[in-house]
């Protein structure tokens, strides 16, 4: 009784089919490159920035400095030097960490973590005590999450350094300056109307989602659909293993 | 041009109605990826809105609306004309991001060619301005476009009431927008009957929610009229909703009927003047309904989805009379915010997705950070790859202040730098140095792609004329290092001789040949030289005539750099050609033509149509407008 879709149901295009149907589709290259320049934009890394727009032929309306003075704030934060990084962000965005209690209390406890991290090294855990009463204790109480975080932080001092629990562990790992970084750089973009992510992570969000979606379809079709390779390599041919 | 019957006569579509070609290119803005649009955007539907607002009378009026609202402008396009013809030019403006509106705009990028700026070339605002966007003045592009196979056009919209798929019983107006119950009809309809018909079209699934509204403009005094969609072969003496696979909101009793003659308590009844809307979420599976511009909410679920759908109007008595709004005008319900809700689900579900998966052991920084610089590895951005991987480094070394540096990849690859340097000698338009860098390092790559070959030879053609055109002119100095390099060889001594001033140009438009052409013969011959010897090489190429002699037209004019063909001469077209070596050099290699972003919007194109046309929640999301609009939302 009822009509069927044009589609023939029940023909299964084979991989090769698939991989046809994506080399049909072409992709503009200028959509390509201003992809790229976003990323270098949003991303904060101004001199291949730069060098992009040479190369590619772009201009940018992006004013170059900005992007520098986010890489530098940004670059201090990944040596650990929290300090420096305030100044910046105070120089640059005056009201930035007074509008936003939280970044601010993440790069105070970020410091605090580095001065801990000294003081495991030189066996003086005072400059860290003094830092957290003097900064951290008066703004804990403001906000619940504020003091959870606070006390967390402080027990990397109860601990000898080799008997750290995984998620103390955490707190001193890279990782941590990199995501306060982000943090910063996310928020200093938003502040300037700036959309904070940037088109490819937009993109490739979307290519997961595609596919995902297509696994859970109620279509036999879809579900078929072989996982498609990104063909990326790294220089080796392939990549490394998970590092540890 | 006087109405004699009581409804409008309308020419059918595509077929009488010529409009001219000027009209045509007004819809390429219809449907461009503008961020903010007026509700409804185009001159066909203000025309149509003039309709609704103004007289009924204007014949003529309605008769090019019509025209213009079904595309008779595409009377150019060579292939499956009939099929495109059918096509809709505007769109209900809640359509204007769905898949439905990606596949019509890519039908009518190849239908159009280049005669009009299309959506996916044309979106190029973002704060970045890139100054490769536009095509090439050469028409070489023959590999770049496929054509899209036949089972990728996308079916019409239904347009009106199909006379030739109702019941007895039942009068369509000749616009095919008005039905009424017929009491004159040659054959009286039993009492138990009722006449219903269907419009012209299936409801394509790609438009991830489709609506029409029905105008009650009379009914009888039970009002027994039933307003739904149902399948192709369901029988049409029935109102829709009493049989199987049909579903149905009826006037008489405000209940709504789902394949069954058992009815469930819905809404109100309708008055004569209501406006009842339809819609059919393909995501949900639902269907639901509006009166005066107010949501009823869920009338039907499960909707199978492995069905056409017409949509269908019935009637039983007479006096009854409809009219019906696809999306020629202006909606009484706020469809558009329905659809905007709608497709916030989807873009918070795509916001919210995982991406580890995609590529393992990557995480998300990680793996973007290496589709970046593959993407800057491939396609020869040498600079720009060392900066960035210069940055990436500066990152990885202050993270680890510790010592336990990890030293990244620097992809270092001498192909790179080749192909880096072909490039960058196309761009400065050193056509001489391109091909000889290329014979040196990938001696197979030219004899083996003659297209490109072709093209490059073309160029070089193209530089010489633009050299000379130059120099003869002695205007505008070079504006890169690139010109003096390319003609070392009789560029540099002409330079004094030339030097002049502004009375040059007139001097071109007198007959006698002007005194500053003198030391150019020498030039003008090599370039005409080349230009023989181009013939020569490949004039048992038929394919690629019509490009040569488009090329050599440049003869044809004192000064190339004014003519109409001045166009071929710009620089833009470097790009293109520069882009197409490289392909060929990475496929020589063994190399995949597209780097790993490319191949993921491919991949993400591919896969987000197929599941667009199952009618789930992908036919919201345009890539196009995923990638470039959002960031006109206010954090959406």
């Amino acid at each position: 009784m009822s009509a069927t879709v044009s589609a023939p149901a029940g023909v299964t295009p084979s991989s090769r089919d698939w991989e046809k149907k994506v080399d049909d589709v072409r992709p503009s290259k200028a959509d390509m490159n201003i992809i790229v320049m976003n990323y270098l934009i949003i991303g904060g890394y101004p001199s291949a920035a730069m060098k992009f727009a040479q190369e590619a032929g772009l201009e940018s309306q992006m004013d170059l400095s900005s992007i520098e003075k986010r890489n530098q704030i940004c670059t201090s934060i990944h040596h650990g030097d929290i300090k420096t990084a305030i100044e910046r962000i105070n120089d640059f965005e005056p009201e930035l960490l007074e509008m936003h209690p939280g970044l601010h209390f993440a790069l105070l406890r970020l410091q605090l973590i580095e001065l801990i991290r000294r003081s495991m090294e030189d066996n003086d855990i005072v400059p860290a005590l003094t830092f957290a009463q003097e900064y951290l204790a008066p703004r804990a109480p403001q906000y619940p999450e504020f003091l959870r975080d606070l006390e967390h932080t402080m027990a990397l001092l109860c601990f000898p350094p080799n008997q750290l629990s995984t998620p103390l562990k955490k707190l001193l790992d890279p990782d941590m300056r990199k995501q306060v970084a982000t943090m910063v750089n996310q928020t200093i973009l938003a502040s300037q109307e700036v959309s904070p992510e940037a088109k490819i992570g937009r993109l490739v969000k979307l290519r997961a989602w595609v596919e995902a979606k297509a696994a859970q379809s109620d279509s036999e079709r879809l579900r078929s659909i072989p996982h498609m390779d990104l063909g990326l390599v790294s220089p080796k041919g392939e990549f490394p293993e998970p590092t540890d | 041009m006087a109405s004699s019957s009581s409804y409008h006569t309308v020419a059918a579509s595509g077929t009488s109605t010529v409009v001219p070609r000027s009209q045509g290119s007004s819809w390429a803005s219809i449907v461009s990826g503008q961020p903010s649009r007026p509700r409804i955007s185009s001159t066909a539907s203000t025309g149509l809105r003039n309709q609704r607002n103004g007289s009924h009378a204007n014949l003529s009026d309605l008769g090019s609306q019509s025209g213009r609202y079904y595309n008779t402008a595409f009377s150019n396009s060579h292939n499956a004309q009939s099929k495109l013809l059918r096509l809709p030019v505007s769109l209900p403006s809640y359509l204007e991001d769905s898949l439905y509106a990606e596949k019509l705009d890519a039908v009518r990028d190849l239908s159009w060619g280049s005669a009009i700026p299309s959506r996916t070339s044309s979106y190029t605002s973002v704060g970045l301005q890139a100054a490769q966007s536009r095509g090439t003045g050469l028409k070489l592009d023959v590999k770049d476009t496929v054509p899209s196979p036949d089972d990728d056009l996308p079916t019409p919209l239904p347009t009106k009431w199909n006379d030739r798929d109702r019941s007895d019983g039942i009068e369509v107006s000749q616009d095919g927008l008005n039905v009424q119950f017929s009491v004159t009809g040659p054959s009286k309809v039993n009492e138990y009957d009722s006449a219903s018909v269907r419009a012209d079209y299936f409801i394509p699934r790609s438009c991830g929610v489709y609506y029409f509204e029905v105008a009650i403009m009379n009914k009888s005094r039970e009002g027994l009229i039933s307003i739904g969609f149902c399948g192709a072969d369901v029988h049409l003496n029935r109102l829709p909703g009493w049989e199987p696979n049909s579903w149905g909101y009826h006037g008489d009793d405000g209940k709504s009927f789902c394949c069954s003659g058992m009815g469930k308590a819905y809404g109100p009844q309708f008055n004569s003047k209501d406006v009842i809307g339809c819609g059919i979420n393909f995501r949900t599976h639902t269907a639901f309904f509006t009166r005066n511009g107010q949501m009823l909410g869920t009338a039907f679920r499960d909707i199978p989805n492995d069905r056409t759908l017409f949509p269908a109007v019935g009637m039983k008595k007479p006096g009854e009379h409809i009219r019906v709004n696809f999306g020629q005008e202006e909606f009484s319900f706020d469809i558009d915010g329905y659809m905007k809700a709608e497709r916030k689900m989807a873009l918070q579900e795509i916001s919210d997705s995982q991406v580890e998966s995609l590529c393992p052991p990557l995480d998300e920084a990680s793996l973007i950070q290496s589709l970046i610089s593959s993407y800057l590895q491939h396609d020869g951005f040498v600079e720009t790859a060392k900066a960035f991987a210069q940055d990436l480094q500066a990152e990885q070394n202050a993270l680890s202040s510790d010592g336990k540096s990890k030293p990244l990849e620097l992809m270092e690859d001498e192909n790179a730098i080749h192909r880096q340097n072909i490039r960058s000698a196309i761009l400065e338009g050193d056509i001489d140095q391109a091909l000889e860098l290329t014979r040196k390092y990938y001696p197979d790559v030219l004899s083996l792609n003659e297209q490109i070959n072709f093209r490059i030879r073309c160029r070089k053609f193209i530089e010489m004329m633009r050299q000379s055109a130059e120099t003869t002119n002695g205007r505008k100095k070079a504006p890169s290092t690139s010109k003096r390099r390319a003609f070392d060889a009789y560029g540099d001594e002409e330079d004094e001789d030339v030097d002049m001033d502004g009375d040059a140009q007139s001097d071109m438009d007198v007959d006698e040949p002007a005194p500053v052409a003198v030391p150019d013969f020498d030039m003008l011959g090599k370039v005409l030289e080349y230009g023989r010897q181009l013939q020569e090489d490949f004039k048992d190429k038929p394919e690629l005539q019509e490009e040569m002699e488009q090329v050599f037209s440049l003869f044809a004019y004192s000064d190339p750099m004014t003519s109409p063909m001045a166009h071929l001469l710009s620089e833009e077209g470097r790009g293109p050609v520069a882009e197409a070596l490289n392909s060929a050099i990475l496929v020589s290699l063994g190399k995949s033509s597209k780097a790993p972003l490319e191949r993921l919007v491919q991949q993400t194109t591919v896969l987000l149509r197929e599941l667009g046309e199952e009618g789930g929640p992908a036919s919201f999301v345009n890539i196009h407008h995923w990638i470039h609009n959002l960031d006109f939302l206010p954090n959406s």
